[in-house]
């Protein structure tokens, strides 16, 4: 019950960190010499055009009333309109979030599927060959950057091997595709991208496994008898997974995030690449929405994880 | 004797010296610490040490493999990717130093002020600080370096930024402990200035997490200023930029593929070495670690005294 209270609360407050949020993209956005229109239009347009296409774009109004006028329009659902693009910034985002969310998506089921049992077993096989192997490893995938270990899998799987599409996420589906032909192009992207939450979660694992193993009541099931896979998964794994959902719930935020790189390397049409794009441009009005769309994210993968830390360990109590 | 009689210095020494022992028993650390000397060093002697000019053209000797004249082999251009790996591991570990520098001097006065101010001060710095933890790093960075326009320096200027918070954060939460501690009540019912507290007593006991956080953002800096560059967003061409050189690098995969690899080690061996670093030195600055590091000299030493008594 309290746990819902707490969730409640979070959501309650949410709002007033949004509010936060955008002054800050606003402000940030806003300090730049530079007049987007001017930019858009060259040097050689007529005084009218301009003054026609910032009236267009509320640039003519005081800065505090722009920011109201995007705030009060983000707020009914409407971030604006791309300067370049001539599209709603919303419908920019309907159709780019979803790939990144996918591409995320994989990534962490990944990390989780390697990660998990990584931990466990590194942790069972303390202090020997593979424990450091496992370790080395971890901190070899933590210490790469994303970008460069996703240029390394290019040049072995696809230039070398010729194994996987380098391109291809986000190209419509044709009728008669094969499942290969659909999903493979996401397999170089989420290596790449889990790579260092796989090191992370496989340190988080193992030492949250070795916790749980020195205490008492994996003691006691010992002494029960209980048979030795029964005390590591239903005992051991069950506890030390705790700690790990909840970062993982972070890390998927921050995956969002930092999958700009890969997005750009493999040609993925995310927000990533679209905020890359609308940041060359100067397409304010994108780079606005955008950033804004990923801190909702960003802070909803926050309780998210906050919650579920409450949810899954009783003894927590806010 | 000598073991026996070798008076206790200061307390202040002694902690010190306890660290760097530890520190120098970490072998981790320790040939981290080389390595990165190792890679400073030579990125700053890159005028005397590169065999070529870093933006030297040399259309004839365009994409050659590894061998004697080019040991990193040359890029599109012909130029000599050694020398530009050297030339551009000066601008990296700059950026990454200043990044540190210039968020570490924002961010501890803030952290400062707001943990020991308290109440109304305290909310309102610390809600900004959140406002920008509100937001992936890497992307609110990209966003301020598009804004201001893509150059090296914006680049600075955006991971500075975006890290003042992260020292806010921890100076707040260590000033707020130590803040309660009794010598800070005395100091103060001594007459001590708030200032005066805050330097003498609060910072010096909040050191250890800070100087720990300044090796993660300065690891951090060196790959976001990597990834930036990457983007096209930071270091321009022709100047050499370990990020830059790979998104050059990232076109020739197939035809060279040896432009991949000086870049990227230079930024690994550097990130990874200040990471061990970064390890080495919570373990020295941790006073638990220090206890048990002392009981085994003074059990050393004992030990060292009474052979002699024995065969006397």
């Amino acid at each position: 019950m309290s746990s819902w209270v707490y969730l409640s609360r979070r959501l309650i407050q949410l709002p007033l960190v949004l509010f936060v949020a955008s002054l800050t993209i606003f402000s940030l956005l806003h300090i730049t010499p530079g007049d987007p229109v001017q930019i858009m239009l060259g040097m050689e347009t007529s005084p009218d055009a301009v003054a026609a296409l910032r009236a267009q774009f509320h640039l003519d109004q005081p800065l505090p009333m722009q920011y109201l006028i995007w705030v009060g329009d983000a707020i009914r659902g409407d971030l604006g309109n791309s300067i370049r693009l001539s599209q709603p910034v919303l419908h920019i985002i309907e159709q780019r979030f979803p790939i990144s969310l996918g591409l995320a998506a994989a990534a962490m089921g990944l990390t989780l599927v390697v990660a998990i049992p990584a931990g466990i077993f590194s942790a069972l096989r303390r202090n020997t060959f593979v424990d450091y192997l496992i370790t080395g490893l971890s901190i070899g995938g933590i210490a790469i950057p994303n970008f460069v270990l996703a240029l390394v899998l290019i040049y072995v799987f696809s230039v070398t091997l010729g194994w996987f599409p380098i391109t291809g996420i986000g190209s419509r589906a044709r009728v008669g595709d094969t499942l290969w032909q659909i999903y493979s192009p996401f397999i170089l992207p989420s290596v790449a991208l889990a790579a260092a939450e796989i090191g992370l979660l496989t340190r988080f694992m193992r030492s949250s496994m070795i916790d749980v193993l020195s205490r008492d009541y994996i003691r006691t099931a010992r002494a029960k008898g209980l048979p030795g896979w029964w005390i590591i998964v239903v005992h051991g794994m069950k506890n030390a997974m705790i700690p790990v959902v909840t970062i993982s719930a972070i890390q998927f935020g921050y995956l969002i995030g930092i999958q700009i790189t890969i997005e750009f390397i493999f040609a993925i049409p995310g927000m990533g690449s679209a905020l890359l794009e609308a940041v060359v441009n100067r397409d304010f009005p994108v780079v606005q929405g955008l950033t804004l769309m990923t801190a909702v994210f960003f802070v909803l993968a926050n309780i998210v994880a906050d919650t579920l830390y409450v949810l899954l360990d009783p003894r927590i109590r806010y | 004797m000598s073991a026996v009689t070798f008076a206790p210095p200061e307390r202040s020494n002694s902690a010190l010296s306890l660290a760097s022992g530890q520190f120098l028993g970490n072998r981790a650390a320790l040939v981290s610490f080389v390595c990165f000397v190792l890679i400073t060093v030579a990125c700053l002697a890159a005028p005397l040490i590169a065999p070529y000019d870093p933006v030297a053209i040399s259309l004839s000797d365009k994409l050659q493999a590894p061998g004697m004249a080019h040991w990193l082999g040359t890029d599109y251009f012909g130029r000599d990717v050694l020398s530009r790996v050297l030339y551009g591991g000066r601008v990296s570990l700059m950026v990454a130093l200043l990044v540190v520098v210039a968020s570490t001097l924002v961010g501890v006065p803030i952290g400062l002020l707001a943990g020991f101010a308290g109440g109304r001060v305290d909310n309102a710095l610390m809600r900004i600080m959140d406002a920008f933890l509100t937001f992936p790093p890497l992307l609110l960075a990209v966003a301020i370096v598009g804004v201001l326009g893509p150059s090296i320096e914006n680049v600075m200027l955006a991971l500075a930024l975006v890290r003042v918070p992260v020292f806010a954060r921890i100076v707040r939460s260590s000033t707020l402990s130590i803040r309660e501690e009794t010598y800070v009540k005395a100091a103060r019912v001594l007459g001590s200035g708030w200032v005066r507290i805050l330097v003498t007593h609060v910072l010096r006991n909040a050191i250890a997490p800070i100087v720990v956080q300044i090796t993660i953002v300065f690891a951090g800096a060196i790959v976001s200023e990597a990834s930036i560059s990457f983007l096209g967003l930071g270091a321009q061409p022709p100047s050499p930029s370990w990020g830059r050189d790979l998104n050059e690098a990232r076109r020739f995969l197939e035809d060279a593929p040896w432009l991949l690899f000086g870049p990227s080690i230079a930024i690994l061996v550097s990130v990874l070495s200040v990471n061990f670093i970064g390890d080495g030195l919570r373990d020295a600055l941790d006073p638990r670690a220090w206890q048990t590091l002392r009981r085994a000299t003074a059990r050393g030493s004992a030990a060292q005294g009474a052979t002699p008594g024995r065969s006397q």
